[in-house]
């Protein structure tokens, strides 16, 4: 497959990626075949304690070698308009780099400052193996449309605890190609907690025997936000497991989607897979839509399935928190939190957990 | 002028989705004292129970309930837990997500008011709570209820009872599904909570298992939504011999 933006712009409306977002309401400027020039956003790390960045992670400018060796094809199939989009505007390439058996004890923070009417990054992630360590990535700034393209590969035998957070307040595009190699266990997170309109395609591919993932996800859609998200998990290699589990919170008038594909490839035996999504529905306007979907080519699985559920706040649980003091408002934002913060729990350790309530606490006020 | 009851319980009709439950009950708590209400299933128990704390589902029809006085029908079921109503519920609700040690904070704080939510005296009686009940400091940081056993989801109940300081514990069933020694552990918290007070606590259960560890001052037997008999705590004991086909008999 071609993967240049040009011979992937005319998407289908009715292809399934494109069904509830179309790519004209994705692009930046609504007209698809504009190439608009973006700004690049200030890429720093730092270490959530507030230690020094150890000398064995470092983010720069990718060169070629690493394109060649990180890059992916950018062929998602229907949605390749998205990445290679985004591959195709943005001024420079960038790199972290987490040497072979680096080990740290507080998270690392990548910030991601967005700014300007467009603005758009490529990363690459060079993650060796045998690395354990805790990475946050967060998409914050004031930029009008941000697109951002994560590519690369978790190291065998690594450890990795991956959340990307989005805090920018506009409009958001996000794809990710990520192979997890041999053994690497992997808790990948996505927080959306003010993004107004985001259109999120997550890849993870586990071609090698013996990889772990677990795809979390906690969405907060308050107000008229429009929220699309796509995670699709491909088990190429035998006795791989995975388990997504999607938790959104819709207030206001907003819009939400989530749509799962769990593929199984032929002669991945053993593979064991699970997606499910639940979506809190707090006001009367609120939609969501859940698309759990499952492909699976092979007959000697451990397991494969998947569900969702969609609901009020339960009212059980109100008179219960009721019956302890909490008032109707207390009790409200208390099952809301709770809610959103199942996910967090699953994405990291405690130290990660608290961080991330930290970061998205003043957010659900919106709700 | 004679005390004042600490819950007075007058005539109280009950319904839900029109099917009336509560045929007329009178109750009277004071101050320091312990009741016990037995019955069979579906004599009313429960629903009592669920009443006095303002669960949205019953429709009060007729009577009147108030607490130290206080009109308690006039109130949410937040304002109840506020003035001292506690419920211990025969079944707990889960709230993943939620952590004990957060939720037992915040709910100290809606109850008791901030300041008994921090400092040396609330971390005191949380620990010595949770070391009478048995229950490890790892307990805090889970979700509430979330993949408790029964027994656990009880001693939780009897914790947030001990650190709330109720005014009036309600207990529904709070001894069915304990063992032997569970039950042991949580008379005991009862009694750190309730006994030498001028706290009172309504005791509902199937068994005089519990009560031969709390001694209630008053035994209440509930039938078809009314109490029909009231005595001392060997009422608990003669029902346990006999069943409750004597008492229905006496009734009409």
């Amino acid at each position: 497959m071609n993967t240049s933006y040009s011979e992937n712009s005319d998407t289908d409306r009715a292809a399934h990626i494109w069904r509830y977002t179309p790519w004209k309401k994705a692009h930046p400027t609504g007209k698809i075949s504009q190439i608009p020039s973006a700004d690049s956003p200030i890429l720093s790390l730092s270490m959530s304690d507030g230690s020094e960045v150890p000398t064995g992670i470092r983010v720069e400018e990718a060169t070629t070698d690493d394109l060649l060796r990180l890059g992916h094809d950018l062929d998602f199939g229907d949605g390749t308009a998205a990445p290679t989009f985004i591959a195709e505007i943005v001024p420079l390439i960038y790199v972290l780099r987490v040497d072979a058996k680096t080990i740290t004890e507080a998270p690392v923070i990548l910030s991601v400052k967005t700014s300007g009417s467009t603005c758009a990054c490529r990363l690459l992630l060079d993650i060796c193996e045998r690395v354990e360590i805790e990475l946050v990535t967060v998409l914050e700034g004031d930029a009008e449309w941000c697109g951002f393209l994560r590519e690369g590969s978790f190291g065998q035998a690594s450890i990795v605890n991956d959340v990307v957070v989005h805090v920018t307040g506009k409009r958001l595009l996000r794809c990710d190609s990520i192979r997890s190699n041999r053994d690497a266990q992997i808790r990948a997170g996505t927080v959306n907690a003010a993004s107004s309109q985001a259109k999120v395609d997550v890849r993870h591919w586990l071609p090698e025997p013996g990889a772990s993932l677990q795809v979390n996800g906690s969405i907060l859609a308050a107000r008229k936000d429009h929220l699309d998200s796509h995670v699709e998990i491909l088990h190429s290699g035998k006795q791989t497991f995975s388990r997504l589990e999607w938790h959104t919170a819709c207030g206001g008038q907003s819009v939400t989607t989530g749509t799962g594909m769990l593929r199984i490839d032929a002669g991945a035996k053993g593979g064991d897979a699970g997606q499910l999504f639940h979506n809190l529905l707090l006001s009367d306007k609120a939609k969501a839509n859940s698309i759990p979907e499952l492909e699976v080519m092979e007959n000697e699985v451990v397991g494969c399935g998947h569900g969702t559920a969609n609901g009020p706040l339960d009212e059980y649980q109100m008179f219960y928190l009721k019956a302890r003091g909490f008032d109707e408002e207390q009790a409200r934002a208390a099952l809301i939190a709770a809610f959103l913060n199942a996910p967090l729990s699953n994405m990291g350790s405690e130290t990660l957990h608290g961080w991330l309530i930290n970061r998205i606490e003043s957010h659900l006020s919106g709700l | 002028m004679g005390e004042v009851a600490l819950l007075e319980i007058n005539g109280l009709q009950t319904s839900i989705d029109d099917t009336e439950i509560l045929h007329g009950i009178n109750l009277k708590i004071m101050p320091g004292e312990i009741h016990a209400v037995m019955g069979r299933n579906g004599s009313g128990k429960s629903t009592t129970a669920n009443v006095l704390m303002g669960h949205p589902d019953y429709e009060v029809t007729g009577g009147t309930i108030h607490l130290d006085g206080k009109d308690l029908l006039e109130m949410e079921a937040h304002e109840r837990a506020r003035s001292g109503i506690f419920l211990s519920f025969q079944y707990p609700q889960a709230v993943p997500g939620l952590q004990v040690g957060n939720f037992l904070r915040r709910s100290v704080a809606a109850v008791r008011g901030e300041e008994a939510a921090k400092g040396a005296e609330f971390r005191s009686t949380l620990k010595e709570g949770m070391n009478r009940l048995d229950l490890d400091r790892s307990f805090l940081s889970r979700y509430v209820n979330d993949g408790f056993s029964g027994g656990e989801k009880k001693r939780f109940e009897i914790l947030q009872m001990m650190l709330l300081k109720p005014r009036l514990a309600i207990l529904d069933e709070t001894d069915s599904g304990l063992d032997i020694d569970g039950i042991r552990t949580v008379a005991e918290g009862i009694d750190a909570a309730i006994r030498g007070t001028t706290s009172g606590a309504l005791i509902i259960t199937h068994y005089n298992r519990i009560l031969e560890h709390v001694k209630p001052d008053y035994v209440h037997v509930l039938i078809n939504g009314c109490i029909v008999k009231s005595g001392g705590p060997e009422l608990a004991s003669e029902l346990e011999e006999r069943g409750y086909d004597w008492v229905e008999s006496d009734a009409e």
